[in-house]
């Protein structure tokens, strides 16, 4: 019997291979000592050699396993030979080895003598049986066995797939999936054993159909991704891109299995590997890993393989203007109607690859999953759509969407003959009409509503990933304005979320805040800033509001680590300038104004560090500038993982000035040694000149950004939750705001000069611009306390004073306007 | 005019060999170990020397703080065995420190205040870094323009040189290329072995299953920077690392290093009392100042200025040990004097042997001498450029 507080001590991957060590490092991000099991290596002196250099391989992967390449120390490389015994001690063990059979079924056998009396075992297979998998190891093991099907790359994909084999016990798969959502922070979908269980069948079939209907309609691949990509709510990465990222071998051997073992399916003359991507894994084009795949990169030119030609070519493809217009359609049941009775070849083939993935999801939904929901979520979290194919079929009109499939079956058009089966079509006439309701989602094999989950971890998700169909109230208002929203779930605790889109700060913003924190002395017991979706903040925004605010759809999960995927420093100036939109105050010369924002900005800030209640960020993505300011004014932050903190002013030739660099220099002369802050200073320089974005939570914390009491959390379903107990238990303390520091050491004028000394070489060497030069011995003047002698004591005033005039005067410098113009503009940086 | 009074002899120079910093064979070996073990070392080669007639020990040293700081001389020369009456005093001289310690103690010697002194240099830039562990700049020098200099790392200053002197990234990879190949052929045919004091290196580490702690041994008696798979592709592909599109790298540029040297020097009524022989005679020594901003050249100016001193001729000069901070500053020197390139660095230099700050001078002196002798020359010279804008040189004759 396994206890429900199923702890993880200690966890072992069995098999370092892409997604074994990937696995390894994940399982460290969360704090789990880890040990990673691969083939020994008889011929080197450290036998567990192979293991070791896939650690170290951790450390360079982009986008990056590790939250912090130290990490790696964590992952401990041991070998089959002399090893197994130590998996007695561990809890969970992952078995992520090559997908063969044999293979596996010998390990299994190798490593059952040594599992621990309730350590949890699974496999990690894609394509496997489990049910098979599981006839491999001893029967008093089997109730402790399942599938666990992580998806690529595991830090960043939120989907888990747990798959039980038929002797699995439901209260293992319980508290596996209990641990699995808290403390790996992911998104778990119990699967059927069926061949590549639920997001690949799909997904990997929705890229047939793709292919099937590109060919049909004489569509090149990147016009195809152009149609399949953001426009309609996938990954800019679409189809073809993404095929080349996973890697052509990877698909062809899904494909492959599928080909192998789902004979009975009406798709099943489908599964094929296509001739010419048979012909690019022959020659071992297998995509982004081999440099040239579906697309080749030529110096900074994209290539696409161009089928007609039988080569590459430069990928130039653009859509037609209409159907773009189309499908930006706000309405998805006008659009779906607009692309099926379109005759051009671009609509037509979006109207069919949505078509038969409608029909063959509805087909299949009783074989593979146990509901709608389970199907659309995975689709979502296992590949990066911003909506599973139910969702997208029920907001276009369900039973208009239904008729026209089965007007195309009827004549000839879908790629599969078989009706659609009789639910589709009994939902409709249902009082419920759609397959997601407030209810819950349809579930063929008991053909109701199947409500989410009643597992104890779902109660700490107040606002769990909703679907399309799903209704979400956040619970009662205390007020709204047009920036902000104050509200509370029936406790004491009360919660701010910006209006804003980035949930950027202007004034109204600051105003509303301002609000909400007067609000929570008077009648609450402590306040929480969470947004209801990511980012946290994009930072401030000078522009005088006078547009209305726009919501806009947030960005997937895929998309967020693509982005991470490109060069950080040019993403991190681009969101400097998105954050610091200045271009209209700027023509307008509005210095004045911009200087009086400052200062409410720094008000505000000190005002959330001095309430007379406690402050709580809640923090996931993005929280860059001002952003990042009100993070580190809060009593505490709670972050997840994926949380992107940076003072980023710096990358458009300004400096933090809503009480970042006062914060800094105050942390830096609260961890001085013999009163001299500059030793942390330099590092600090370091961070705001360089506009250093922390890639984790936990590199914010390394990066001062973060406190070290500031709990890092892994889950952002949960992060409302841990915010509030959080705040409740600061509040239970009787809480006080902390006094005013009054005597602050500064390292004053030799400060200032070393970091000139610096600063001057890099200018000699041509390495930065004198305009570089004049921001960097800015920064340094506000972050060394100004030109004082070294060891003055000053106040929290004095920096906030060095902070605005600083700001204000590269303003008011034609570089640094230039900068921002042209980063703005073009989204890239400007060297001046 | 000259106030000698008598000569000033060199009886012993020994050194340690020299390991790459921050990361080499002496990351973990403490300077002022390191002087112990070549005070030990010129002493042991003075058989018959009562060490209570040593009169001072001058030891140079670039960044004279940490673990060599508190005035290394007199902690060192304790350590080392020497009785209490023995003085001991630090000097810094950036670059030049050891060589200017061997001149100081000549000096003393030759105004007749003293018969016995041990001049050395030593540093870990391993373990204390270029600019010292706490860089402190004089908010002065950004005031005045003309100031501005003083803050350039010597990066930017042999920038600067190549480019007024002219010297291309080809003719600095390729001295660096010949430093390493005189290096590595002097290695092979033990020219190094009479000056080189091999070092006992000890380390205890932990291992973390038994609890124990491991002590591992090794001795070092090779210098550690020449690199035999050094070619001119493999340098043409490094990047400038001072400025972008510049011409210093890495590979043409002196390594980082650990090291120490000492020289015994005593006048010829020591040498008679204590029935020694001397392996060579002090001749002279100068320093000079430059611009700070091309320091590189300070031989330039130091080395006409002592050869007049000396009332010797540039091709009197048998052997010039000219210290490599950088192949740009080395070739301006060498190509404005019209030095001969085969009597500069014909066994390497610091591109290849490395240059450990205020040690360097100490040991180029040992190798000198040893080479002089071991090749039945006479006149040599030890020379280099220093930090902020300086050169220095010093003659000696073999006997």
């Amino acid at each position: 019997m396994i206890n429900h507080r199923f702890m993880v001590r200690k966890a072992a991957v069995l098999g370092a291979g892409v997604m074994g060590a990937q696995i390894a490092a994940h399982l460290v991000n969360a704090n789990i000592e880890t040990l990673l099991f691969e083939l020994p290596d008889e011929k080197s002196s450290d036998p567990s050699a192979p293991a070791a250099k896939a650690i170290e391989k951790l450390k360079k992967l982009e986008p990056a396993p590790l939250s912090l390449a130290a990490k790696a120390a964590c992952i401990q490389p041991v070998n089959y030979d002399q090893h197994l015994g130590l998996l007695t001690d561990c809890d969970l063990v992952i078995e992520a080895i090559a997908e063969r059979i044999d293979w596996k079924t010998d390990l299994y056998l190798k490593i059952a003598p040594h599992l621990g009396q309730h350590t949890i075992f699974a496999s990690n297979t894609s394509g496997l049986s489990i049910n098979q998998l599981a006839q491999a190891l001893p029967e008093e093991l089997r109730h402790r066995f399942c599938g666990i099907h992580f998806f690529n790359p595991p830090r960043y994909m939120h989907l888990i797939e747990l798959i039980p084999c038929q002797e699995s016990d439901i209260s293992v798969l319980d508290a596996l999936e209990a641990f699995l959502v808290t403390y790996l922070g992911k998104g778990v979908i119990r699967a059927k054993d069926t061949p590549n269980f639920i997001a690949n069948r799909v997904g990997v079939f929705s890229m047939l159909a793709i292919m099937h209907h590109a060919k049909a309609f004489g569509l090149g691949f990147d016009l195809v991704d152009k149609l399949t990509g953001s426009l309609i709510g996938r990954p800019k990465s679409a189809t073809f891109r993404t095929a080349d990222l996973v890697g052509l071998d990877v698909l062809s051997h899904v494909i492959g299995t599928m080909h192998d073992t789902l004979h009975d399916d009406p798709w099943h003359a489908y599964y094929q590997v296509p001739d010419w991507l048979q012909a690019l894994v022959d020659q071992g084009a297998l995509g982004q890993k081999s440099g040239k795949g579906i697309y080749q990169k030529i110096g900074k030119e994209i290539h696409v393989l161009d089928l007609e030609k039988n080569g590459y070519q430069l990928a130039t493809s653009t859509l037609d203007s209409d159907i773009e217009v189309l499908l930006k359609r706000k309405d998805p049941v006008e659009k779906f109607a607009a692309l099926r009775a379109s005759e051009h070849p671009q609509a037509q083939f979006l109207w069919a690859i949505h078509r038969d993935l409608f029909h063959y999801c509805a087909v299949h939904l009783a074989a593979i999953a146990n509901n709608a929901r389970d199907l659309d979520l995975a689709i979502r979290w296992g590949f990066g759509w911003n909506q599973g194919p139910f969702e997208t079929w029920q907001i276009a009109g369900w039973k208009q969407v239904t008729q026209w499939i089965k007007e195309d079956i009827a004549s000839g058009k879908s790629m599969s003959k078989t009706p659609l089966p009789a639910w589709v079509e009994d939902i409709e006439t249902s009082e419920r009409r759609a397959v997601h309701t407030a209810q819950g989602s349809y579930a063929p094999a008991t053909r109701s509503m199947q409500s989410r989950s009643a597992l104890p971890v779902y109660k700490r998700q107040l606002f769990p990933d909703r679907l399309a169909g799903e209704e979400v109230v956040y619970g009662e208002t205390i007020f709204e304005t047009d920036a902000v929203r104050m509200w509370h779930t029936g406790d004491e605790i009360a919660i701010v979320s910006f209006k804003s889109k980035m949930h950027t700060v202007d004034i109204d913003v600051l105003n509303g805040l301002q609000q909400a924190i007067e609000e929570a002395e008077h009648r609450w017991r402590a306040l929480v800033i969470w947004q209801t979706e990511p980012p946290f903040s994009a930072g401030a925004n000078l522009q005088k509001a006078t547009e209305k605010p726009k919501r806009e759809e947030p960005p997937s999960a895929f998309d967020q680590f693509m982005k991470k995927v490109k060069k950080s420093a040019q993403s991190t100036l681009l969101q400097a300038a998105r954050s610091l939109d200045l271009a209209d105050a700027l023509m307008a010369g509005k210095l004045a104004e911009v200087e009086m924002l400052i200062t409410r900005f720094q008000q505000l800030s000190q005002h959330l560090r001095y309430s007379m209640v406690p402050t709580v960020a809640a923090v996931d993505g993005l929280a860059l500038g001002g952003g990042c300011e009100f993070v580190m004014h809060c009593d505490r932050a709670v972050a997840t993982l994926e949380s992107y903190i940076g003072l980023v002013e710096a990358g458009v030739g300004l400096l933090p000035a809503g009480g970042g660099c006062k914060e800094l220099a105050l942390r830096a002369a609260r961890n001085a040694i013999d009163n001299d802050p500059f030793p942390q200073l330099k590092h600090t320089f370091q961070t705001v000149a360089m506009a250093q974005l922390a890639k984790s939570a936990e590199q914010a914390k390394e990066l001062g950004y973060l406190r070290e009491a500031d709990p890092v959390i892994m889950n952002r379903f949960e992060l409302l939750h841990a915010a509030k107990v959080q705040a409740l238990a600061l509040a239970e303390s009787g809480y006080r705001p902390p006094l005013m520091p009054r005597a602050i050491p500064v390292a004053g004028s030799t400060g200032i000069a070393t970091i000139k000394g610096m600063l001057v070489n890099m200018l000699e060497g041509h390495f930065i611009s004198e305009h570089d030069y004049l921001i960097g011995s800015k920064i340094a003047h506000v972050l060394c306390g100004g030109d004082l002698t070294p060891g003055s004591l000053v106040d929290e005033e004095w920096f906030l004073r060095l902070e605005r005039t600083a700001f204000i005067e590269l303003l008011a410098t034609e570089k640094t306007q230039a900068r921002i113009a042209h980063t703005l503009k073009t989204g890239k940086p400007l060297r001046n | 005019m000259s106030k000698q009074t008598q000569d000033a002899y060199i009886v012993a120079a020994a050194r340690t060999p020299v390991g790459k910093a921050p990361r080499g064979m002496f990351k973990n070996v403490r300077p002022d170990d390191m002087l112990v073990h070549v005070l030990q070392a010129v002493m042991q080669q003075c058989e018959g020397l009562d060490p209570a007639a040593i009169d001072d020990v001058i030891a140079g040293c670039a960044m004279p703080e940490a673990e060599q700081g508190i005035n290394v001389a007199r902690v060192a020369l304790l350590l080392a065995g020497l009785p209490d009456n023995v003085p001991g005093m630090t000097i810094n001289r950036f670059c030049a420190s050891g060589l200017q310690a061997v001149a100081l103690a000549a000096d003393r010697i030759r105004l007749g205040e003293a018969d016995v002194i041990i001049a050395a240099g030593t540093e870990s830039m391993s373990m204390i870094p270029m600019m010292g562990n706490k860089v402190a700049m004089n908010p002065a020098m950004f005031i005045k323009d003309e100031n501005v200099a003083i803050a350039y790392g010597m990066g930017i200053t042999a920038e600067k040189v190549a480019q007024q002197w002219k010297v291309g990234r080809e003719q600095q990879d390729e001295f660096a290329m010949t430093s390493h190949q005189r290096a590595l052929k002097a290695i092979e045919t033990g020219e190094f072995q009479q000056e080189i004091a091999p070092y006992p290196v000890e380390e205890k580490r932990p291992d973390l299953t038994s609890h124990e702690v491991k002590v591992i041994k090794s001795v070092k008696d090779t210098d550690e920077g020449p690199r035999a798979d050094t070619n001119l592709e493999a340098l043409a592909k490094l990047k400038s690392v001072f400025a972008a599109n510049g011409s210093v790298t890495a590979g043409n540029s002196s390594q980082m290093s650990d090291g120490a040297g000492a020289v015994m020097v005593m006048s010829a009524a020591a040498l008679q009392r204590f029935n020694l022989t001397p392996i060579g005679r002090f001749i002279g020594y100068t320093v000079a100042g430059v611009p700070p901003e091309i320091m590189g050249i300070g031989p330039i100016k130091a080395i006409p200025k002592v050869l007049k001193q000396v009332g010797l001729h540039q091709d009197d000069l048998d052997w010039i040990e000219l210290n490599e901070a950088f192949a740009a500053q080395s070739l301006a020197v060498i190509n404005e004097l019209g030095l001969d390139r085969a009597k500069v660095n014909p066994l390497g230099g610091a591109i290849a042997l490395g240059h450990p700050l205020g040690a360097t001078g100490a040991i180029r002196v040992a190798t000198l001498l040893h080479g002089l002798r071991r090749h039945h020359q006479r006149y040599g010279m030890v020379t280099m450029c220093v930090g902020s804008g300086m050169g220095a040189a010093g003659v000696f004759e073999a006997l």
